[in-house]
């Protein structure tokens, strides 16, 4: 049995796309532009590319290299956010090091990177790495600084070394603030990605996308708006469900109303 | 070795007075100053020196912010002392150690995991085998009463019901000292009463000593040989009182007791005193 406001949550995310495309359609139809098609116009090119052999090695291609990037990102932060949030040393010599490059937008960065290593997967990664690694590193360090510091002692009182405490105490104490900053991170690996492969044009998802541009079929640039829209919100809600199932023991029990009326 | 002359089980005395009281805890001249953010410093604890002895239950008593919980913490090892020392068994304490067990004022379970996990987490830390460890965990949560919920994970219980869940978990791994700060603090009375009875018997049967911080006079006394009464800033010992009442103690019998009844009126009149001696400066 699925109630009233079970149903309506699930529908919502559903009703929101449909109104959307259905904004788009609409103006479209009265703008009337070329390089505007109607949503039904692009979302019927979408099989065609994904048909397509070529560009289906494209999109996969550029999967792989966002995986890689948020992957090695993810395995590099969370370590060094947690220790930055136990350790002032640690947390004293970094902190400058990130604030500097925090503000810099990571694309930025991509012409000197590719000076130095090339227009291939490895600048690429390293770009999504960079995007993604910030926040999860934030997050993790401001979930391990939130630790309660009595569950440590308890954790010390039975007999667990410095390192185990960082890896089973703080590492879980710390888990719901640094899946919060993985879910930004994965949103930003896919930007970064598209980001990559618009600057160094070679394959991927980003590089169907203009290469259309370029030739002016405006179908496929949507067709491929929506691929890769779709991708983003396929792998963040994956991600969600994920999330929610390991940190279910810290999530709130009762809603808080804004008001009592 | 020396071979043990067969006269030497005439000796044998019963369990209790057979120990030689010999100390197990030593607190030698504690001072403890905290830096407060206005920048000034606080004197929490000052001076203070107090001898434990193996086996004994201590009772803690003093007002709100008198450092109870500070002198638990540099016990324990957590904290350690602006000057003086403090010893276990001789050695001086440098850090925390399984030999004892700490239940915080505040519970700190690990919230990811469940009733029973916590519980678990001591023994299973200490190498017991996980089946042992269950068991031994399982008959700890229906000591202090919460069989049925070995499955909830922490926020799903009532403060006095992570009350009792921390003090399973502490002893589940059987530390020699156990430092309990107002482990009862949060419970109605009848389960208070419930597990004061607990703790006397398993304090009864296995002799742990016991660091037992608490605002209750009539818990202090009910349960302890030894009462320290702390006098607020700075936080000092005013007085150490034995309590000579006989063991094992049945609150029915001892509530009747007139020696238990004097023992609460004249630690409550030199609290009183020393208000008033307070409030008069
Ligand atoms: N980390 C700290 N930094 C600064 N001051 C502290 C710190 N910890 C404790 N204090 C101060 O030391 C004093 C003693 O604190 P403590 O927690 O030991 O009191 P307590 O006797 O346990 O009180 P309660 O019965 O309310 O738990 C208090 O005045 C408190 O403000
Ligand atoms: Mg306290």
């Amino acid at each position: 049995m699925i109630s009233p406001t079970a149903l309506t949550r699930r529908a919502a995310p559903v009703l929101a796309c449909i109104g959307l495309l259905a904004v788009w359609q609409v103006a479209s139809l009265v703008l009337k532009n070329d390089s505007f098609p109607t949503a039904i116009e692009a979302i019927r090119a979408v099989p065609d590319i994904l048909g397509d052999k070529e560009a289906l090695i494209n999109i996969l291609a550029s999967l792989r290299r966002m995986a890689m990037g948020f992957g090695v990102a993810v395995l590099f932060s969370i370590p060094l956010g947690l220790l930055m949030g136990r350790s002032r040393a640690v947390a004293a010599f970094f902190n400058p090091l990130l604030m500097v490059i925090y503000p810099v937008p990571k694309a930025a960065l991509m012409p000197i990177i590719m000076l130095w290593l090339g227009v291939g997967d490895v600048t690429k990664t390293l770009v999504i790495f960079l995007g993604v690694s910030l926040p999860v590193i934030y997050h993790s360090f401001e979930g391990a600084k939130a630790v309660e510091e009595k569950m440590l002692w308890s954790g010390a009182a039975m007999g667990l070394s410095p390192l185990q405490r960082l890896v089973r105490i703080v590492l879980p104490a710390a888990l719901p603030e640094i899946l919060t900053g993985c879910r930004t991170g994965l949103v930003l690996a896919l930007i970064t990605m598209i980001t990559s492969e618009m600057i160094a044009r070679q394959s991927g998802a980003g590089n169907i996308l203009f290469n259309a541009l370029d030739m002016g079929q405006y179908d496929t640039v949507f067709a491929m708006i929506i691929i890769v829209g779709a991708m983003g919100i396929c792998l963040d809600a994956i991600f969600e469900r994920i999330r929610a199932r390991l940190v279910r023991w810290s999530e709130p029990q009762f809603d808080m109303p804004l008001s009592f009326s | 070795m020396k071979v043990v002359p067969s006269r030497s089980s005439e000796w044998v005395k019963p369990v209790a007075s057979q120990k030689p009281a010999s100390a197990i805890i030593e607190i030698d001249r504690v001072s403890q100053v905290f830096q407060t953010s206005a920048r000034k410093d606080h004197l929490a604890l000052s001076d203070i020196s107090l001898t434990i002895e193996e086996g004994a239950f201590v009772s803690i008593l003093g007002p709100s912010g008198c450092g109870k919980s500070t002198l638990l913490y540099i016990v324990g090892g957590f904290v350690s002392p602006t000057s003086g020392a403090a010893r276990i068994k001789g050695q001086a304490i440098t850090g925390p150690g399984p030999d004892r067990g700490p239940v915080f004022q505040e519970f700190a379970l690990f919230p990811w995991k469940t009733v029973l996990g916590n519980v678990m987490y001591g023994p299973r830390q200490q190498g017991v085998r996980a089946s042992e460890a269950d068991a031994l965990s399982r008959s700890l949560i229906e000591m202090v009463g919460l069989k049925g919920y070995e499955n909830f994970y922490p926020k799903e219980l009532s403060g006095g019901m992570k009350q009792r869940v921390a003090l399973a978990r502490t002893l589940a791994y059987h530390p020699e000292v156990l430092l309990m700060d107002e482990p009862f603090g949060a419970l109605d009375a009848h389960t208070r009463t419930r597990l004061q009875n607990d703790l006397l018997n398993i304090w009864e049967r296995d002799r742990k000593t016991v660091l037992f911080v608490t605002h209750s006079v009539d818990e202090a006394v009910f349960l302890s040989d030894k009462v320290v009464m702390m006098s607020k800033s700075p936080g000092r010992i005013r007085q150490v009182i034995d309590i000579d009442l006989p063991r094992p103690r049945r609150r029915s019998e001892l509530l009747l007791d007139p020696r238990y009844q004097k023992y609460v009126v004249d630690i409550e009149r030199m609290f009183d005193e020393s208000d008033e001696a307070g409030s008069a400066t």
